[in-house]
């Protein structure tokens, strides 16, 4: 693509920012910066979204990640008043530095399966803009998908119910 | 490539936000905090799938992601709701101190 790669550059700087953030959200041991450095982190990955032409995806993942699930655990450390981690019996430096070097191994592994086979297989099958749009995508959640979206929201009525359930104090004798 | 933006780009991002959320569920011990690295875990999954979905030049993708953070929204308010009745219990969320059902 001739010409100057302004979109990778915004994905790029939201993807960087994301990974920055979660990184924060790791290393914080302090719960409520946790989630404040994640609602960052998730607000660049909407970014990411708008970038890779899923404006919906990126507005439900504004609202349902940054601005309920989110806001759900905030809530809850404030209810519980959670102060830092600090450290316990089983917080041991080699335990630690062996879970580090999994992950490390873990990512090691994700990156030479990228190079190998990763996304040059795919031919450029995108069709641009019109991509973007989102009333075919209702179209096809409303006809091919309507099954599960109608288990879904099963699913979310049960979930409302069991977390009301699980939460309430428990009634006098 | 979508648009300017190459797969590969997408697909690293997506590795890269996965092993943070290993790293936090491995490393960390504050229920809340594990909690939130599998909320990350999830959103490295929905990078790629829509990635993967723009690159394929379908809608696939964005749908399976919708159903994704609409089960990790009723997966967060049952787990959440499971913390604040253990601390009712235990008066602590640290993973080191729950071990009523560890031998």
């Amino acid at each position: 693509m001739a010409g100057f790669p302004i979109d990778r550059i915004v994905f790029d700087l939201a993807t960087a920012v994301a990974v920055l953030f979660a990184g924060v959200m790791v290393v914080h041991h302090h719960p409520v910066k946790s989630v404040l450095a994640l609602v960052v982190g998730f607000f660049a990955l909407a970014v990411c979204y708008v970038m890779l032409w899923a404006p919906f995806i990126a507005a439900i993942q504004v609202i349902v990640y940054g601005g309920a699930i989110l806001v759900l655990f905030l809530f809850v450390l404030m209810l519980l008043n959670v102060g830092s981690e600090t450290r316990s019996a089983g917080s041991r430096r080699p335990v630690q530095t062996l879970l580090s070097g999994a992950a490390l191994l873990l990512f090691a592994g994700l990156l030479l399966g990228l190079l190998r086979h990763g996304g040059s297989a795919i031919a450029n099958g995108s069709q641009g803009p019109a991509a973007a749009e989102i009333a075919p995508l209702a179209r096809l959640l409303y006809s091919d998908y309507l099954l599960p979206f109608e288990a879904l929201s099963v699913l979310l009525l049960a979930a409302l119910v069991g977390a009301f359930v699980l939460a309430r104090r428990e009634a006098g004798p | 490539m979508i648009g300017g933006i190459p797969l590969n780009d997408v697909l690293l991002a997506s590795a890269a936000l996965f092993t943070i959320g290993v790293a936090g569920a491995l490393l960390r011990r504050s229920a809340i905090t594990i909690f939130l690295s599998i909320e990350v875990m999830m959103n490295a999954a929905n990078l790629a799938l829509v990635g993967y979905g723009a690159a394929l030049g379908t809608r696939e993708g964005q749908i399976i992601v919708f159903f994704v953070i609409a089960i990790a929204a009723a997966e967060a308010s049952v787990g959440l709701a499971i913390f604040v009745a253990l601390f009712r219990h235990t008066e602590t969320i640290d993973v080191n101190e729950i071990h009523l059902l560890k031998w």
